[in-house]
């Protein structure tokens, strides 16, 4: 096996200090690079299925973020949404105003939902 | 993006996030599994299960992990401690026949290297346990003398005694090769 150190280099890290070889840098590089890579050969996912589930309160807190996400995110839309120029509109459209209520928190929850339901993916 | 250790840390610890734990298994699976097999006196499978173990282990008190060390070093720690308590429980019974398998593997793989590394691992024999852990763990892993004394459980002076020692033998071992390499 190459061990990826060319007789130059060795010969360069043994005379790094002034002349007199760094023995201590040749070492830990010839016992670097000496060194083989363990494959993972399926041992991550040995460990992985033995861990045990992530605790109730860390799923609970990310779960509060991506509510918090998503009704920061509601309340930004709601206050660019022109309500006055629709309320006057469904006004002009002889809309009901409670069918025109209906309609809005119904959209609210439509969005929310979608909302919670992006941030889950 | 590949994150640190801290940041893999934090993930699995607030958000619960399995996969930033898999990220940290597959970034240290190989060193720790390679220093364990030394440990374990070349005996594979009671290695990769100790590291199996220590990472189980890690992951469920890494809420207690305070980030004052290296998550490197607390792994190796808890690795360390498990092999030695596993030794301490069973007799220094090892399985013959699987160090015997690894041996052959070895000699295989061995075979197939340059003489320094040949060489090199001779030399590494050559030292007493102790000094030979040490100076995987200074000189191979890079972790320094007060990391290497926390995880072997040692007095700081042993550790630095264990690893001059170690290089004093080693550059005598190692002295007819480097005359080879500087003579060119």
């Amino acid at each position: 096996m190459d061990n990826g150190l060319n007789n130059r280099d060795r010969t360069d890290s043994w005379n790094s200090a002034g002349g007199e070889p760094d023995f201590d840098t040749w070492l830990g590089q010839q016992l670097q690079f000496s060194e083989p890579y363990v494959d993972d050969d399926g041992f991550c996912e040995r460990v992985m299925a033995r861990l045990p589930a992530p605790s109730r309160r860390s799923e609970r807190r990310a779960t509060r973020v991506q509510y918090a996400a998503v009704v920061a995110a509601s309340t930004i839309v709601a206050w660019q949404f022109p309500f006055d120029q629709v309320f006057i509109q469904a006004v002009q459209q002889s809309i009901s105003l409670y069918s025109l209520v209906g309609v809005g928190i119904l959209t609210s929850l439509a969005a929310m939902a979608g909302g919670i339901f992006a941030a889950r993916r | 993006m590949d994150l640190n250790d801290e940041d893999l840390i934090r993930r699995v610890v607030e958000d619960g996030d399995q996969r930033a734990y898999a990220h940290l298994v597959r970034r240290y699976q190989s060193q720790l599994r390679f220093s364990l097999r030394q440990l374990c006196d070349g005996d594979q499978a009671l290695a990769d299960d100790m590291a199996q173990e220590a990472f189980i282990k890690a992951y469920k008190a890494l809420p207690a992990f305070r980030g004052d060390a290296r998550f490197s070093t607390w792994l190796y720690r808890i690795a360390y401690n498990l092999v030695m308590s596993y030794r301490r429980k069973k007799s220094p019974e090892v399985d013959q026949e699987a160090v015997d398998r690894a041996q052959q593997e070895e000699s295989v793989e061995e075979a197939q290297q340059l003489g320094m590394a040949r060489d090199l691992n001779s030399a590494m024999e050559e030292l007493s346990e102790a000094q030979r852990q040490a100076v995987h763990l200074c000189m191979q892993r890079g972790f320094s003398h007060e990391e290497a004394a926390s995880i072997m459980k040692l007095p700081l002076g042993t550790v630095k005694s264990h690893v001059n020692r170690a290089r004093a033998k080693l550059q005598t071992l190692l002295q007819a090769w480097r005359e080879e390499v500087v003579s060119g």
